[in-house]
C-alpha cells in the first residue's frame, strides 16, 4: 500500500506519484488531503484501488479503465467522465456532469448529483442515493441510471437506449421521455444492485419509476413535428 | 410582352424548390457538402500575390530551397508534431466516411508527410496503423471515446464546433448508421444520430481550462492540445481558447464541409475563412501569443494558392476536407447513373447525407465502398497534398521567401475593397486600406 500526502503540490505531481506507485506494484493507494484539486486520478488504466481522503475537484477519475476509486467526501464536475470500466464511489455529493459519457463501469454517489448526471452515457451503471439536478440522462445512449431520490427538470431528455430508474418525484420529463413500471426482473436487479452499493438507500426496486426513450426523436419525421419543436 | 423567360430575383428556382420540398416534408432540409451560396463575400480569390521585381529578389525555383516543414504544438507539449507539409487532413468521421475513405486519407497523408484526424465517431484502428501523425478528436458527443486510443495519438483536438454548422452538433442520418457504425458509437442501428452541441462535462471557457489540463494529464503532457472551433466571434473565441491553454487553435470558416447538416446552417451561419484568419491573427497578436500558439485555418481550402494566402495572413498550416474527398473521386464523372438516381450529376453532388455516395466515399454500403480502392485513393491524396505544397512553394519563392511560413500580408494586394477592409491590405492600384 502507498500513501501519498498532497500537501501544497499541484495535481500533476500527485498524479505522477500515483502512477509511480502503480508502476512499483502498489495495488492500494491512499491519497491524503486532496484539497478538492482538479484532475486527480485521471486516466488510470490498472485495476488498482485508489482512495482520496477528502474532496476532489473537476474530472476526478476521468478517462479511467479498470480501477476502483473511492472519494471520502464530495467531487466536482465531470466525475469519472468517459470511464470505460472500474468503480467510482463518492461518499458525498457530485457536481455537474458526473458520469458523463461513460462507456462502462459503475459510478456510485452516496449524496446528491448536480445537473447533467450521466449525460451522453454509453454504457455502465450510475447510482445516486440522493437526488439529481437538471437534465440528467440527456442523450443517454446505453447503460442504466438510478436515482433513489427526486430527479430535476428535463429528466432523460432526447435519449437513445439508456434506461433510468427514479425512486422519488420527477420534476419534469425531458423531450421524448416516457415512464413505465419496471419489470420484475428490473425490480430484482435494482434490489440486488442497491443492496450491494447503496444499502442505506432503503428503496425497493418495485417502487421505482422506469424512464426511457419514447423513440419519437430517433428518426427525423414530420409526424413527430411537435416533439422535434420541443427537442433541446 | 417579352418572349424572354424571366426569373425572379427573389424566388429563384432553388428557392422555389426549397419551399416546395418543405411544403411536402414539413421539415427543414438536410444535406451534405457545405455552403452552396454564390461567393459574394471577400474570399482568398480577392487577393493576389505581389512577386518580386526590383524591390524584392525572388528565389530560384530550381535550385534554392523553400522549406515547408511545419511544427505545431510548441507552447506546452513535450512532443510537438512535425510535418513535412503545412496541409493537413481535417477530422471526418468513420460513419460520415467509409472505412476505405478513412484508410486512404490516412495512408495518403502519411506518404506526404502530413497528418490526418479522427472525427465524430472515435478512432478506427486501421486509421492509426496507416497514419504517421494522427490527431484524435474529442467532440461533444464523445462517440467512441477511448482513453487507449487517445494515448496512441500524436495530438488531441478538443472540438467546440465546425465551420459548416457552428453552434450545433454533428448529424449522421440513419442510412449510414449501419451495424458496425452503431456498435462503434453505442447507438441503435438506423437512428438519425444527432450529436450534442455542448460538451457533456464543461460549459464555458473557464471550465475548459480545467478540461484541457485533464487531457494533458491523460496524455502525460506529451502531445499538443488543439482547440477547434467554427468561425463566428473569432476575435474573442481565439483569445479564450488561447487562455484555456491551447497549443494550437483551429478555426474553421463557413465554407467548411460536412457530411450532413440542416441546409440553413451551412448557408447562413459563421463567417468566411478569409475573415476568420484575419480575426484569429489579430486576436493572438492582441494577447501577445501570435507565434507561440499556432494557428490552423480550415474551411473551403481548395489548392496551394488558398493555402499560401492563409499562411501569408497568419496561419501556420491549413486543413483540407472537401478537397481531399474530391481527390478520392468525389463528384468525379464515374457511375453517372448512380448520381442521377440521387437526382444530381457529377460536379453538382452534395448528397453525402444519403449514404448513397456513387464513388464509395460517404457511404456505409459495402458494395459502394468497394468502388473506392484504398491504394489508388491514397496515392491521389498524396498527390494532391504534394501538388498543393509545390504550388505554395512556387508562390513563396516568387515572393522571395525561403520558407512558406515566411509569407506575410505585405506579399499581397487586395482585388476588392471588401478584401482590403477585411485583411488590412491595400487595394491594388492604391496605397489605401479601406476602412482605415
Amino acid at each position: 500500500m502507498a500513501e501519498i500526502i498532497c500537501g501544497a503540490r499541484p495535481a500533476r505531481e500527485i498524479n505522477a506519484e500515483i502512477r509511480r506507485a502503480i508502476a512499483a506494484g502498489d495495488r492500494e493507494i491512499i491519497v491524503q488531503d486532496p484539497g478538492a484539486r482538479h484532475n486527480l486520478g485521471v486516466a488510470i488504466l490498472e485495476p488498482v484501488r485508489i482512495r482520496f481522503v477528502g474532496s476532489v475537484g473537476y474530472y476526478c477519475a476521468g478517462l479511467i479503465d479498470g480501477p476502483r476509486v473511492e472519494i471520502d467526501q464530495s467531487a466536482g464536475w465531470g466525475l469519472a467522465e468517459s470511464m470505460m470500466s472500474g468503480e467510482v464511489i463518492v461518499r458525498g455529493s457530485a457536481g455537474n456532469g458526473a458520469a458523463a459519457a461513460i462507456r462502462g463501469g459503475t459510478v456510485v454517489i452516496h449524496g446528491d448529483a448536480a445537473a447533467r448526471l450521466g449525460v451522453s452515457m454509453k454504457g455502465g451503471t450510475v447510482l445516486v442515493a440522493g437526488r439529481c439536478g437538471y437534465m440528467a440522462g440527456f442523450m443517454g445512449q446505453k447503460g442504466r441510471l438510478v436515482v433513489c431520490g427526486d430527479a430535476g427538470d428535463a429528466f432523460a431528455d432526447s435519449m437513445y437506449e439508456t434506461v433510468c430508474y427514479v425512486g422519488g418525484r420527477i420534476e419534469g420529463l425531458g423531450t421524448d421521455a416516457v415512464i413505465e413500471r419496471p419489470s420484475a426482473d428490473e425490480a430484482a436487479w435494482l434490489d440486488s444492485t442497491l443492496a450491494q452499493y447503496l444499502p442505506g438507500a432503503r428503496r425497493r426496486g418495485e417502487d421505482f419509476q422506469k424512464v426511457l426513450a419514447g423513440r419519437k426523436l430517433w428518426n427525423f419525421d414530420k409526424r413527430e413535428w411537435k416533439v422535434w419543436q420541443e427537442a433541446l | 410582352m417579352s418572349d424572354v423567360l424571366q426569373t425572379s430575383g427573389t424566388f429563384q428556382p432553388a428557392v422555389i424548390d426549397d419551399i416546395q420540398a418543405k411544403a411536402a416534408s414539413g421539415l427543414y432540409r438536410i444535406r451534405g457538402w457545405g455552403t452552396l451560396r454564390e461567393r459574394r463575400w471577400a474570399t482568398f480569390d480577392d487577393l493576389t500575390f505581389l512577386p518580386c521585381s526590383l524591390t524584392r529578389i525572388p528565389l530560384e525555383g530550381y535550385r534554392e530551397k523553400c522549406s515547408t516543414k511545419t511544427v505545431l504544438g510548441t507552447r506546452f507539449a513535450k512532443k510537438p508534431i512535425q510535418l513535412d507539409v503545412p496541409v493537413m487532413i481535417t477530422g471526418m468521421s468513420w460513419g460520415a466516411l467509409s472505412y476505405n475513405a478513412k484508410v486512404a486519407l490516412a495512408r495518403g497523408a502519411r506518404t506526404a508527410g502530413s497528418s490526418n484526424t479522427t472525427g465524430d465517431g472515435g478512432m478506427l484502428m486501421a486509421e492509426r496503423e496507416n497514419s504517421r501523425t494522427l490527431i484524435y478528436e474529442v467532440l461533444p458527443s464523445r462517440y467512441g471515446i477511448n482513453i487507449h486510443h487517445m494515448r496512441m495519438a500524436d495530438a488531441i483536438e478538443l472540438t467546440i464546433g465546425q465551420g459548416a454548422k457552428p453552434g450545433t452538433g454533428g448529424l449522421l442520418l440513419g442510412s449510414k448508421v449501419s451495424d458496425v457504425i452503431a456498435k462503434q458509437r453505442d447507438l441503435p442501428v438506423g437512428v438519425d444520430q444527432r450529436s450534442p452541441a455542448r460538451h457533456p462535462d464543461f460549459l464555458g471557457p473557464d471550465d475548459m481550462i480545467i478540461k484541457v489540463e485533464e487531457l494533458r494529464e491523460a496524455t502525460d503532457w506529451q502531445v499538443p492540445i488543439f482547440i477547434k472551433m467554427g468561425a463566428s466571434r473569432v476575435f474573442d473565441d481565439v483569445k479564450l481558447a488561447a487562455k484555456a491553454g491551447a497549443d494550437v487553435i483551429v478555426v474553421d470558416g463557413m465554407e467548411g464541409g460536412t457530411g450532413a447538416s440542416p441546409a440553413i446552417l451551412q448557408e447562413h451561419t459563421g463567417i468566411p475563412t478569409l475573415a476568420a484568419v484575419c480575426e484569429a491573427r489579430a486576436a493572438l497578436e492582441d494577447i501577445g501569443l501570435y507565434g507561440e500558439v499556432q494557428l490552423i485555418m480550415a474551411g473551403g481550402i481548395r489548392d496551394g494558392v488558398d493555402a499560401a494566402k492563409a499562411l501569408a495572413l497568419g496561419a501556420d498550416a491549413v486543413y483540407i476536407g472537401t478537397a481531399a474527398l474530391i481527390a478520392l473521386n468525389c463528384n468525379r464523372p464515374l457511375y453517372i447513373e448512380d448520381y442521377r438516381a440521387l437526382g444530381t450529376e457529377p460536379h453538382h453532388c452534395h448528397h453525402c447525407h444519403t449514404g448513397r455516395c456513387p464513388v464509395g466515399i460517404t457511404t456505409q454500403d459495402p458494395e459502394l465502398v468497394k468502388r473506392l480502392d484504398i491504394d489508388e485513393g491514397a496515392e491521389r491524396v498524396t498527390n494532391l497534398l504534394r501538388a498543393m505544397t509545390l504550388e505554395m512553394q512556387m508562390l513563396a519563392r516568387a515572393c522571395g521567401k525561403s520558407d512558406v511560413h515566411h509569407l506575410e500580408p505585405e506579399d499581397m494586394a487586395a482585388l476588392s475593397m471588401e478584401a482590403s477592409a477585411v485583411c488590412g491590405i491595400p487595394l491594388a492600384g492604391t496605397r489605401r486600406i479601406f476602412g482605415r
